[in-house]
């Protein structure tokens, strides 16, 4: 298990590194100088060569990529144009609140996704419409999903809000800065009730697409499974169909399941941004649309490195979790 | 279920053609010939989109924010520009674009796999890794990047998703050719005297096709939705051109005193990808036994 986990660690170095490569690579193409984005558009030739020789701009391509690279290392991802503040303090800021979203739409993803593959899979009465309803459901845009539900739900029915995290002022500064724990943890259970309020429709509609892709591959996987000699022998032996599809099959199926998870991270990643701009949701995604709105790329550029890291890092964990579903990958 | 196959004799070589794609579409249940008409039909009305929008797309038409009626059928919208229209034009270059990613795709992917799974050893090693390192990223984000980088246009856009949409194309190919080579016409074809070139062209590239397609086909909704994503974000084509993602974007703010206005755009992306879905659905069953 060690070995795995160390080969995974060292693994995720070039990524790493190629990722910091592409963005810089990206810094050099944008059309933007950087020294002239800094000292503004009506500064004189003489000021703007200055600052470029400031900033090292015209040291060698690979000199600047290392000294990037350091840069980063150390968390200096240079001055947001939107906030006027660093990056990473911005990303300080906004993390939390987009980590919570991923992180909730990722577990209802898990648990609706494993639904609809068991009552599709067992072919349950009605499941044949199901099928058409999951193929429905992973061709709906996320930005239809969420006006649709902010229309119904917020409008017409009144049950949820539609904007931000909270409608609660004084609520708690720490330690976690995910609103859920912090109120459990500070005793304001108000806080808690009223993060999930404002978490539900914007996180059912980020889940949609990764539930349907985890579905379709949980129910192939299952009818895989349910053909194999042992479910028959579990069968043979007595055991009712609910006992032989949840305790002996769905964990031999499992594998494929969490693979599509990891992928479906990916899915998370993009999808958060859009739905962060729909429900005003005040997380990296606002935070990167309004840097996209005002041209500025060394916003963009922190905030790809840092969802990067977090992808690679949540694909680390789903790789250690399917070693640890399935023994033989653990060679 | 296992069907015999009846006998076919070699047809002559005039019927051939004929006979194929007879073959080819033979046995696809009526769920498929949906699929294939609806998909048929996006091609013909994305095609002709320029003659058959009822209004010059980019000006206006009548009173703004009107509701759909009998001049404009899907309403019209802050300006009073004709949504129909715009929405017509917007499916064709979600449609298009999706095909030209993919079409990219195959071809930078298709040719590392190729490459990779035919050479072996040292070379099959480095460009593994090197999608490897690809597939590691999350695709969407970089696009972001990219086309925030390069300056929000049609054609930028589609060049940032077809940077980041061909690792698993790579992948796919390098695997089918790793699976054929084994196989005994490779060998007889290696013992003929094909070259290394006419080995991968000629014997395995074929082979691996019918994987590829499957995989591209499948595709297709998923990109239709990320360029619709992208343009949403205002990385599209800038402001008058009729864009689906775009023109929901801004017509957000109208979404409770005219909900038509973003409504029926995000609606188009809806059908497209649905068609996209259904259709790939369809070629799979169909490609998938061979």
């Amino acid at each position: 298990m060690l070995r795995v986990l160390a080969l995974r660690l060292v693994a995720v170095i070039p990524v790493l590194l190629a990722l910091a490569g592409i963005v810089f690579v990206l810094q050099q193409i944008s059309p933007v100088d950087p020294a002239r984005a800094i000292v503004g558009e009506k500064a004189s030739r003489e000021v703007v060569d200055r600052q470029r020789e400031k900033m090292g701009l015209d040291d060698p391509l690979p000199v600047q990529y290392g000294r990037y690279v350091g840069h980063v290392v150390t968390g200096d991802l240079g001055t947001s144009a939107v906030t006027r503040r660093p990056v990473s303090t911005d990303l300080g800021t906004y993390v939390p609140a987009t980590v919570e979203l991923i992180v909730v739409a990722f577990v209802l993803a898990m648990l609706l996704g494993t639904l609809l593959g068991v009552v599709t899979a067992s072919g349950w009465r009605g499941s044949g419409a199901l099928r058409f309803v999951m193929i429905g459901g992973s061709s709906v845009p996320i930005f239809l999903a969420s006006l649709l539900g902010v229309i119904v739900f917020y409008r017409n029915l009144g049950w949820l809000p539609a904007t931000g995290r909270t409608g609660i002022r004084d609520t708690p500064d720490g330690p976690t800065g995910f609103l859920l724990l912090d109120g459990i943890l500070n005793r304001r259970f108000d806080v808690t009730y009223d993060a999930w309020l404002h978490l539900v429709l914007p996180a059912t509609c980020l889940t949609l697409g990764p539930a349907v892709a985890i579905g379709r591959v949980l129910r192939s996987s299952l009818q895989h499974t349910l053909r194999s000699d042992f479910v028959r022998t579990a069968r043979s032996k007595g055991l009712g169909e609910r006992a032989v599809v949840l305790r002996h099959a769905l964990r031999n199926s499992i594998g494929p399941v969490l693979s599509m998870g990891g992928v479906q991270i990916a899915a998370l990643f993009s999808g958060v941004i859009l739905i962060e701009v729909i429900f005003a949701w005040p997380g990296v995604g606002l935070y990167t649309s309004q840097a996209i709105n005002k041209g500025d790329f060394t916003t963009v550029a922190g905030v790809t490195l840092m969802l990067g890291c977090l992808y690679v890092i949540a694909n680390l964990v789903v790789d250690l979790l399917q070693a640890v579903a399935d023994p033989r990958i653990r060679a | 279920m296992a069907v015999a196959e009846p006998f076919i004799a070699p047809a002559p070589l005039l019927g051939r053609f004929r006979e194929r794609a007879r073959s080819a579409f033979a046995g696809t249940p009526a769920g498929g010939w949906v699929a294939f008409g609806a998909v048929g039909l996006i091609l013909l009305v994305t095609m002709l989109a320029p003659v058959l929008v009822p209004y010059e797309p980019t000006l206006p038409v009548g009173k703004p924010l009107t509701g759909p009626s009998g001049s404009n059928l899907l309403g019209t919208d802050e300006i009073g520009r004709d949504i129909l229209s715009r929405v017509l034009m917007g499916m064709g270059s979600s449609w298009w674009g999706a095909m030209a990613v993919i079409a990219s795709g195959l071809l930078i992917g298709g040719a590392i796999g190729l490459v990779a799974g035919a050479a072996g050893g040292f070379v099959d090693g480095l460009f593994m890794r090197f999608t490897d390192v690809f597939l590691a990223m999350p695709g969407a984000v970089l696009a972001i990047a990219v086309v925030a980088a390069m300056g929000p246009s049609y054609t930028n856009t589609l060049v940032a998703i077809g940077i980041v949409w061909w690792p698993l194309y790579a992948r796919i190919m390098r695997g089918e050719v790793r699976r054929l080579r084994a196989s005994p016409h490779i060998e007889a074809a290696r013992l003929a005297g094909a070259g290394r070139i006419r080995l991968a062209v000629r014997h395995l590239l074929p082979g691996a096709t019918p994987s590829m397609l499957v995989a591209a086909s499948l595709d297709v909704s998923a990109l239709v939705l990320s360029l619709a994503g992208l343009s949403f974000l205002g990385l599209g084509a800038p402001a008058p051109a009729p864009e689906l993602g775009a023109m929901t974007a801004r017509g957000v703010t109208y979404l409770f005193t005219a909900w038509w206005v973003p409504i029926m755009p995000a609606t188009a992306v809806f059908l497209l990808a649905l068609v996209a879905n259904f259709g790939g659905d369809a070629i799979r069953d169909r490609l998938r036994d061979r």
